[in-house]
């Protein structure tokens, strides 16, 4: 069960977050600076609610969207060839 | 090309034989897929599940989301990099890669002994020079 990768991006086990969090007592949002869950080249929106319902049962924080894993613009990544309007976007 | 991976008659979408082959290169190799296929769909029907590796552990992937949210069927396609395979139509004689192991510079095996902040870096020097 352990085994389970939550981040598929940065190869982030369950055990790897359960481990981290036990042993820093720490936030969703250092939880991803340490272990790099959320933080691959999805932009965290595949793994991001799973991190949270770890952290919900390790820690007991509820997922907020003051400080830990917001959302950041741009919500979907896009070529720079996008953002000068060279192609369309897909 | 054989089709026991394929619906050949489907009561919506109607008979395969209708629909128009073309032929792509994955990794060099040439497949065969049909008209509408994404990269994904006609690499499977073909057999081929793994789209590319991790890029730090060579650890297989492929499909994972489908629906082009999560990236991690990124391939190459006609030289532009992190093309979804799940959401793009293949084209005629379209040239599709798959993602390769990328070198690692940061690959340490000592990271749990280096110093995390400045006052551990100081502490351990102190350390050191106490031994000697």
């Amino acid at each position: 069960m352990d085994h389970i990768t939550i981040c598929r991006c940065e190869e982030v086990t369950l055990e790897d977050i359960k481990n981290t969090a036990k042993k820093y007592q720490c936030s969703a949002r250092e939880i991803k600076l340490r272990t790099r869950a959320g933080m691959g080249y999805c932009g965290g929106r595949t793994c991001r609610p799973a991190v949270d319902a770890v952290m919900e049962q390790v820690t007991g924080e509820k997922p907020g969207h003051d400080i830990p894993l917001k959302v950041q613009p741009p919500v979907r990544p896009v070529s720079l060839a996008t953002l000068r309007g060279m192609q369309d976007d897909k | 090309m054989t089709n026991n991976r394929r619906i050949v008659d489907h009561p919506v979408l109607g008979k395969l034989s209708d629909r128009k082959e073309i032929t792509f290169t994955y990794d060099g190799q040439t497949y065969t897929g049909y008209e509408g296929d994404t990269i994904a769909s006609a690499l499977l029907a073909n057999g081929v599940r793994t789209l590319r590796v991790h890029e730090e552990s060579g650890k297989p992937r492929g499909i994972y989301c489908n629906i082009g949210h999560c990236f991690e069927c990124r391939v190459t396609v006609n030289n532009e990099t992190g093309v979804r395979a799940c959401l793009t139509e293949i084209k005629d004689q379209m040239v599709v890669e798959s993602g390769r192991v990328l070198p690692s510079p940061l690959a340490s095996t000592e990271h749990d002994t280096l110093p995390r902040t400045y006052a551990e870096f100081v502490k351990q020097q102190e350390e050191e020079k106490g031994e000697v």
